[in-house]
């Protein structure tokens, strides 16, 4: 019987093989050498001073706002709200090529679907391959970072890429003075300190945290991977008060610092995809797409820093979204009106038309919309 | 593969010491082994039967859209990804028939080959015939394993090419668009077309040995079959659930969908390897527990 046990023994050890593997190949990425440790100006100075110009990555962004999260059916699609909500929940990859201040193309990677936007100077493409359709705008003068309203790239919108670009003009200026100044003003709303070192991407990394200090938001931290190596911000994570994993976290999955191919940033559309062309005036303002609309929304902030409250009134197709199934679905009724809520961010749909936002809390956006 | 060392290890240092002619008749005895069942297989009636249903998924389609082509779609986008694509392009025919059979189709087929291997033989009575000749419980354990993979690459392989033919037979063909919006040419589309294939071959190896272990339990072929088929289910159920998103990277059918990752512009490779991962993970897991199970198992058919 002894014997019979024996033919056992590699099920056993191959269990256990593959089991020690899925634990300890992970772990093996995690450790890396000790950094020097640095000040938070120091850490600032060193994304200011950062030289990358070009790299390409994966960039993994990852949302835990407390919205309800709804089983994907498969390939077929999903209604709009559905889907504009899958981008504020679960985990979304987008794969980023930068080459030069002027290039760039996020591609948004989704099943057996992929959303693209293609800058090659002034000229910039978004592509659809679900809807298979084709937006070109043509940017007037140097224009600034790309950003478009409705696409989510948070490659694109970190504060890194910006930074060297901004350093530009001010020649005289050197990366520990913007640093200084930065965090002077940072000072005044937050506490600023750097954490544990953190590894992204497979890189050592600062990690510079923010906490406000402000005692009414709902953020709790927001913390900034900075890579040791080149300065460039690796993530952000932002951490709601009272939470230990990030609510929202954008990083790098892999970051690669070579040139990407120039081939890349070519577009040409596709035959058969449909095409639209946008007026040169919108893309250069960078205005809403809704700016036909005769009356425009009118926006006042009360508060400043982390607690600040945006109140918007006289917004175009409100009524439109207030009138969809999904609507009810996602809001609570409030004395007042409607509320949307995240661990992050608290949105108020009032009675009368306006729109409060803010990341503090119901009852202060009540109180808020009850001053005006 | 170093963790694959643990299955290879018993037999290669436990067998070696014998005679020479011992060395060198068993090889030849596993390759004429593996010659007769791959023949055995694909004289089977059944396994024709399959293919052909398979083959007529991307058939049925194109007929399907060619026939209703004159209604001009209304509604979008909603369907099935690629079946917009197909009217300007026939060779998409073969990925939408692939994404089409990928959850049910094919697993099903798998499934029946799979769960087929040890018990169908016990049922019919021969098991205890091949284990009289000198192959071994091993040898002829990883010889229908072999056959089941070669199924599965078959089956893919089938869905691909009667895609390809019937679009290229009803609809234009042309430069292919990409997911990224980039064309490639015909000729790089067939590569892609053929990387996909292998793609959702690897994607069913991990299949393929539950349905082996399952195989090994039971002398009821069809007892097998319907458990390798319930637990692809099963796993595909709880990838749509993202409550359990911690579960998921672990479940065999994770990647399945993810052949799109070939036809994006650059290729991004990060999803094959895991996949490849994954299923060597499940190959290793399921294909010792088989060996546990069928070198122990009292043959008495």
């Amino acid at each position: 019987m002894a014997s019979m046990w024996k033919r056992w023994v590699p099920a056993v050890i191959a269990v256990g093989v593959v089991a020690s593997v899925a634990i300890t190949v992970p772990m093996v990425a995690e450790a890396s050498a000790t950094l020097p440790t640095k000040t938070p100006a120091q850490v600032i100075a060193l994304v200011a001073g950062s030289r990358v110009s070009s790299f390409s990555g994966t960039v993994q962004q990852t949302s835990n706002l407390g919205l309800p999260s709804l089983p994907s059916t498969g390939p077929g699609s999903s209604s709009q709200v559905a889907s504009t909500l899958a981008l504020l929940t679960g985990t979304h990859s987008v794969r980023v090529y930068v080459d030069g201040p002027s290039r760039e193309r996020a591609q948004v990677i989704d099943q057996l679907a992929e959303r693209d936007v293609i800058r090659n100077g002034s000229s910039v493409w978004i592509y659809d391959s679900k809807a298979n359709t084709a937006q070109h705008a043509t940017l007037q003068g140097h224009a600034s970072i790309m950003k478009r309203p409705g696409q989510s790239q948070p490659g694109q919108s970190q504060p890194g890429q910006s930074k060297p670009r901004q350093t530009k003009p001010e020649q005289s200026m050197t990366p520990s003075d913007i640093a200084t100044a930065l965090l002077a003003k940072l000072e005044s709303s937050s506490t600023v300190t750097v954490g544990d070192q953190v590894t992204v991407a497979g890189r050592a990394a600062y990690d510079l945290v923010l906490t406000p200090k402000a005692t009414d938001t709902l953020i709790g931290t927001v913390s900034i991977a900075v890579d040791s190596a080149t300065g460039l911000p690796l993530g952000v994570d932002l951490t709601a008060r009272g939470e230990t994993t990030p609510a929202v976290s954008v990083e790098f999955a892999s970051i690669d610092f070579s040139k990407p191919s120039a081939s890349l940033f070519a577009f040409t559309p596709p035959s058969g995809a449909k095409v639209t062309q946008e007026s040169t005036k919108k893309a250069d303002t960078g205005a809403k797409p809704s700016t036909k609309s005769v009356t425009k929304p009118k926006a006042t902030v009360s508060g400043t820093g982390w607690d600040a409250v945006v109140s918007v009134s006289n917004i175009p197709s409100l009524t439109k979204l207030q009138t969809s199934s999904e609507f009810g679905l996602l809001t609570t009724s409030v004395p007042g009106g409607h509320l949307f809520h995240t661990s992050l961010l608290n949105i108020l749909f009032t009675t009368d038309g306006r729109v409060l936002v803010g990341s503090v809390s119901a009852d202060r956006l009540q109180a808020v919309a009850s001053a005006k | 593969m170093l963790s694959s060392e643990p299955m290879t290890v018993p037999t290669v240092s436990g067998q070696p010491l014998g005679d020479e002619v011992d060395v060198r008749a068993r090889p030849a005895a596993g390759w004429a082994l593996l010659r007769s069942e791959i023949s055995v297989l694909f004289r089977r009636k059944r396994t024709w039967a399959m293919l052909v249903a398979l083959a007529a998924v991307p058939i049925l389609i194109a007929l399907a859209v060619r026939l209703t082509e004159s209604n001009p779609r209304s509604n979008g986008g909603s369907g099935p990804a690629f079946l917009d694509e197909i009217t300007h392009n026939g060779l998409f025919v073969a990925a939408l028939g692939l994404t089409v059979c990928i959850p049910l189709f094919l697993p099903l087929t798998v499934g029946v080959v799979a769960g087929d291997t040890i018990a169908g033989e016990a049922s019919a009575g021969t098991l205890r015939y091949l284990l009289i000749a000198p192959a071994g419980r091993l040898r002829l354990l990883v010889v229908k394993y072999i056959g089941a993979a070669v199924f599965s690459l078959a089956a893919t392989l089938t869905v691909a090419a009667a895609g390809a033919l019937i679009g290229a037979a009803l609809f234009p063909i042309g430069p292919v668009t990409l997911l990224s919006g980039n064309t490639i040419g015909v000729g790089e589309s067939l590569v892609r077309s053929l990387l996909i294939a292998s793609f959702i071959t690897i994607s069913l190896l991990g299949l393929s040995a539950i349905g082996l272990f399952f195989s090994t339990l039971t002398d009821v072929p069809v007892g097998a079959m319907a458990a390798t088929i319930v637990v692809s289910v099963v796993s595909q159920v709880l990838d749509n659930l993202p409550q359990l998103d911690w579960l998921h990277p672990w479940l065999f059918s994770n990647y399945w969908l993810s052949f799109g990752d070939l036809l994006r512009d650059p290729i991004s490779w990060t999803s094959f390897g895991e996949n490849a991962l994954l299923q060597g993970a499940y190959f290793i897991i399921f294909g010792a527990l088989a060996f546990g199970r069928f070198s122990t198992k009292d043959v008495l058919s």
